[in-house]
């Protein structure tokens, strides 16, 4: 039985060729889609997992309240970890960690590498695998470090000995290699390719044992027996009963949620890249969804073609479960096709997908998850299409078809026309959100920054450079490719450090308002282009200036009536002279508003350098002059810049992902839908042959029978417009909700999209109706 | 030879057109007995196809009674009544109505799917219809591929597959020429010969005398035995 519905469903393709092209090429695209979306899910949801002990492993961040809103913060205070391990009964192990970049040399190799300096219990909280040393050991040496293999084969070349060598570090310290680990997986949030002892880094500083000041990541495990609610809740008391004078408390953050729940909104999670994820997989299910109905529509378009086997079958003693059976077997059949197909797109599309999303997703189709997720969504869609094609179709009465007579279309038309409706509908949302998410992107890079990106680079530096900037800034600027040079301690579309407790004289709770602190040189605004709006700049001479500060204009505003200028602004025996107000610059998130900053003339503490390069000069001979002025005065490092614009793009990584899948999905829905619309558009010329053919023999036109087979298609389309603007403007909404800076939505965006939607339905219909208005109406009438 | 094979006592049939009911068999009375041929005759619209698709179960009396080799099909549920056409009844069209998609072998062979006959059975069974027929060397061409005849012969074979008690053919020579035609009818009274009960409806006299027995129909009645 099985042999003959897969025999007749061959020869039924085979023999309706352009019908099974649209079914199968829709379908697989479909299923290409949903493939990709859920490769990129399986990639999501696999952060971190490759750490043993899932349960037990914990971030601890702080919540931290300013100006009335709790806001959580990854650092906390020094001595939190031991004193956690100590005292909280649960925890095993727990580390102090702070990530940073160094400069590592062995011989003529150097390369930057970035990783942690922590203590020991690091090492058994992430259970990092050691092919040469060992976990116990390792960090017995104060001067110890810790390297991933594929950092040890570039210092020391492959196939070398790492193990018990010298790496010389920010081209000053010595530190001793007592162990490679293996390399960690892409999928992890903290990617890092060394540890080394915390206390190379702490280096006997006080502040970093005391409560005040938040500045070091802590990580914990607890013991397998320790209840989470437990922990977490003596966690949230301890700082306080620490410090009295800190109101903010430390809680645990799950590795599980590391990746995809790590947004904090008033000290809460409440989502994160989960939110995409979700978002993902419900447009993979309605890609599928469209796919599926496209080939209902055709299914049951072309009834009538079927309507005599089907009564020839019943009056051969065919109950209608076997038709059912047969009808199904058939749409499965094709989605297989159709699955076998996607496996080839996959094939081609995944490396242009890695692409755009930044990942290295592979096919895997060794894998038996992958392969059993594919024949499942095959199979769901073979059913699922075939389903009501199937209970359609055997409802015929065999009197009726194979009489001749008409079949009633009347219940699948309705169907029909809702399904093209759904589908619209869908690709019409995507588009509106599509255009959408493109000028909220827009909206924000276009935004004011408060200082100007172009022909800016950002350099990472050691403090051994401080000392050599003055001259290296004359040196570039003697070069004639360069405007200035400044330095500065953090990068300048990131937010860097910051602290509360200040007073100053005007407004209300100044110490409850968090301020970012800048720390850089006299060169600092002409460089970047900030704007002193009232004032005066710094002094040359950091050190006769040391007390002086510059303010932006939001913590200017928050001074009220009082003049800022001679403002003084202390914390605890600090007093600090305002001698400048800046215009303000937009740093960490793109989207919202940045807290306010304050200046300072104080180089020591920088870690950037920024060079502007000068109007007019090519950028490859401003960066070679650069090159040359850098090898000749600071030769042992390496020269490796990035340009601020290319920073300032990548903050938009996430939001450009959204926008570029949703244009593909967009752009896929239309297309699946047209395939749909144009096979039904085709399926109705034919059924209407003779109509058609009447009226031309009675003097229609044949621009008045292309309109009147476009029309009924047209009025779906309309319908789809007022229903999906709604859902449209709902999605958006809500999506704009996450960002401070947003767009506001023009209802222009909607009037675009429906008449693209109309002239995309117009184009695929039209085809046929133009093909059927210009048949000869001979043909069609003699065939009755 | 006297096994009563069905009998029609008071049948009738009405539809719904719109708001009016329309009587299309009208108080039908009829005892068919086993390796009868009977000819269904009268014009178009005179009730010989509902007659017949009633009889087969294809379509139902909506009043008196029916009862075929002794069981009252008027009370039956649709599972047994369509278990009992399985296995009693094959058709044969006008229009032939073969499966465009299958070849000649697995047009015949269909109806032993239905039944579920067993792979090698099914094999036997169709070589030697088609050797009966002698349209072996046609065992793999699709419909489209025959001659109107040759599709009947197929058609015919088809009804025959299930070796049914009764064959109902409605119009079977109304799309072929004279020539198919008095080779089909002969086909008929060979089978009918045989032992098989055929319940043909025609429009022409010529094929009516090959039955043994002609039933006349006028407006869902019958006029004339």
């Amino acid at each position: 039985m099985i042999i003959n519905y897969i025999k007749i469903a061959f020869r039924s393709l085979l023999k309706n060729k352009g019908y099974s092209f649209l079914n199968i090429f829709g379908l697989s695209i479909g299923i290409t889609c949903a493939s990709l979306i859920f490769l990129w899910v399986e990639d999501e949801v696999s952060f971190n997992t490759s750490f043993p002990n899932q349960d037990q492993v914990y971030y601890v961040p702080t919540n931290q309240n300013y100006e009335g809103e709790w806001r959580t913060f990854y650092s906390t205070p020094g001595p939190l970890a031991k004193d956690m391990l100590n005292e909280i009964p649960g925890i095993e192990k727990a580390t102090r960690s702070s990530s940073e970049e160094r400069l590592f040399k062995v011989g003529d190799n150097s390369i930057t590498k970035r990783g942690r300096y922590a203590d020991a219990d690091f090492l058994d909280i992430f259970s990092l695998k050691f092919i040469e040393g060992n976990r116990e050991t390792a960090f017995t040496n104060p001067e110890a470090i810790v390297l991933t293999q594929e950092t040890a084969e570039q210092l020391f070349g492959k196939g070398e000995k790492a193990l018990g060598n010298i790496v010389v570090v920010s081209n000053k310290d010595n530190y001793l290699v007592t162990g490679v680990i293996e390399n960690l997986p892409k999928n992890v949030t903290f990617p890092l390719d060394w540890v080394a002892p915390f206390e190379r880094y702490s280096d006997g500083a006080e502040w970093m044992t005391e409560y005040g000041s938040n500045f070091s990541d802590t990580f914990v495990r607890l013991s397998p027996e320790a209840n989470f609610e437990t922990v977490d809740g003596k966690l949230r008391q301890f700082m306080q009963q620490k410090d009295d004078d800190n109101d903010s408390y430390a809680f645990l953050h799950s590795i599980k949620d590391w990746h995809l729940r790590s947004k904090f909104e008033g000290g809460e999670i409440v989502g994160g890249r989960i939110t995409y994820v979700r978002l993902f997989t419900i447009i993979a299910f309605i890609i599928l969804l469209i796919a599926c109905i496209n080939f209902m529509n055709l299914s049951t378009a072309r009834s009538e073609k079927r309507a005599n086997e089907v009564g020839v079958r019943k009056a051969m003693g065919s109950s209608r479960s076997r038709l059912i059976t047969q009808f199904i077997s058939e749409s499965l059949i094709l989605a297989f096709i159709a699955a076998l197909v996607s496996v080839v797109f996959l094939a081609v599309l995944l490396p242009q997908f890695n692409l755009i999303i930044e990942k290295d997703l592979t096919l895997g189709l060794g894998n038996p998850i992958h392969i059993l997720v594919l024949l499942s969504i095959t199979t769901i869609c073979g059913v699922f299409a075939g389903l009501y094609p199937a209970f359609y179709l055997s409802s015929f009465k065999p009197v009726e078809v194979l009489k001749g007579l008409k079949v009633s279309q009347k219940s699948a038309n309705v169907i029909r026309k809702g399904l093209v409706v759904g589908q619209f509908t869908i690709s019409i949302v995507f588009i509106i959100f599509t255009i959408l998410v493109y000028q909220q992107i827009q909206h924000a890079k276009n935004r004011e920054l408060g200082y100007d990106k172009e022909q800016l680079l950002s350099m990472r530096i050691d403090r051994e450079f401080i000392p050599k900037f003055d001259v290296i800034q004359k040196e570039l600027i003697r070069t004639g490719s360069v405007k200035n040079a400044t330095l500065c301690n953090s990068e300048l579309t990131s937010g860097g450090n910051n602290g509360s407790g200040f007073t100053w004289k005007g407004g209300t709770d100044t110490e409850d308002v968090l301020i970012s602190f800048r720390n850089v040189t006299e060169s600092f605004f002409e460089t970047t282009g900030m704007v002193i709006i009232e004032g005066r700049g710094f002094n040359k001479n950091h050190e006769i200036d040391s007390t002086s500060v510059l303010i932006s204009e939001s913590l200017a505003k928050l001074m009220g009536d009082e003049n800022p200028i001679g403002n003084i602004i202390g914390r605890g025996d600090d007093r600090l002279e305002i001698v400048g107000v800046v215009k303000d610059y937009i740093y960490g998130d793109m989207f919202s508003t940045s807290d306010p900053v304050l200046f300072m003339n104080y180089p020591p503490y920088a870690r950037y350098m920024f060079i502007k390069t000068k109007d007019g000069v090519p950028m490859d001979r401003a960066l070679s002059d650069i090159e040359t002025v850098l090898k000749t005065h600071n030769p042992a490092y390496p020269f490796e810049y990035t340009f601020v614009d290319d920073t300032f793009n990548a903050k938009f990584k996430n939001e450009q992902l959204v926008g570029e899948l949703s244009q593909i999905f967009a752009i896929l829905a239309i297309l699946i839908s047209c395939l749909g619309l144009f096979g039904l558009a085709a399926y109705t010329a034919e059924q209407r042959s003779k109509e058609i053919g009447v009226r031309k023999v009675l003097g229609a036109s044949i621009s008045g029978i292309v309109k009147l087979l476009s029309k009924d298609f047209l009025k779906l389309v309309g319908i789809s417009i007022i229903i999906s603007v709604p859902i449209a403007w709902y999605a958006t909404y809500s999506w704009l909700q996450d960002y401070a800076y947003r767009i506001e939505i023009n209802w222009l965006v909607f009037v675009i999209a429906g008449i693209l939607a109309v002239v995309i339905a117009l184009a695929t219909v039209s085809f046929q109706a133009v093909k059927a208005a210009i048949a000869n109406p001979v043909n069609s009438l003699k065939t009755e | 030879m006297n096994t009563k094979l069905l009998s029609l006592n008071e049948a009738t049939r009405t539809v719904n057109s719109g708001s009016n009911k329309v009587t299309l068999l009208d108080k039908i009375n009829l005892q068919v007995n086993e390796g009868e041929f009977i000819s269904l005759m009268g014009p178009s619209g005179s009730g010989k196809s509902t007659l017949l698709n009633c009889i087969g179960m294809l379509d139902e009396f909506t009043g008196g009674g029916y009862t075929f080799l002794g069981e009252p099909v008027h009370s039956m549920k649709e599972k047994n009544r369509s278990k009992l056409y399985k296995e009693y009844i094959g058709f044969v069209f006008q229009a032939y109505h073969l499966i465009d998609e299958l070849n000649v072998w697995e047009n015949i062979e269909t109806p032993l799917l239905y039944k579920n006959i067993k792979s090698s059975e099914r094999k036997a069974l169709v070589a030697d219809m088609l050797d009966r027929f002698n349209i072996v060397g046609k065992k793999d061409l699709f419909p489209q591929q025959l001659s109107g005849g040759q599709q009947q012969l197929v058609g015919i074979a088809r009804a025959l597959i299930g070796k049914p008690k009764l064959i109902l053919a409605d119009e079977p020579t109304g799309n072929l020429n004279s020539t198919q035609s008095t080779e089909i009818m002969e086909l008929f009274s060979q089978l009918n010969k045989e032992g098989v009960t055929i319940i043909q409806a025609t429009h022409s006299e010529q094929n009516a005398v090959y039955g043994s027995r002609i039933i006349n129909l006028l407006d869902g009645k019958i006029v004339e035995e």
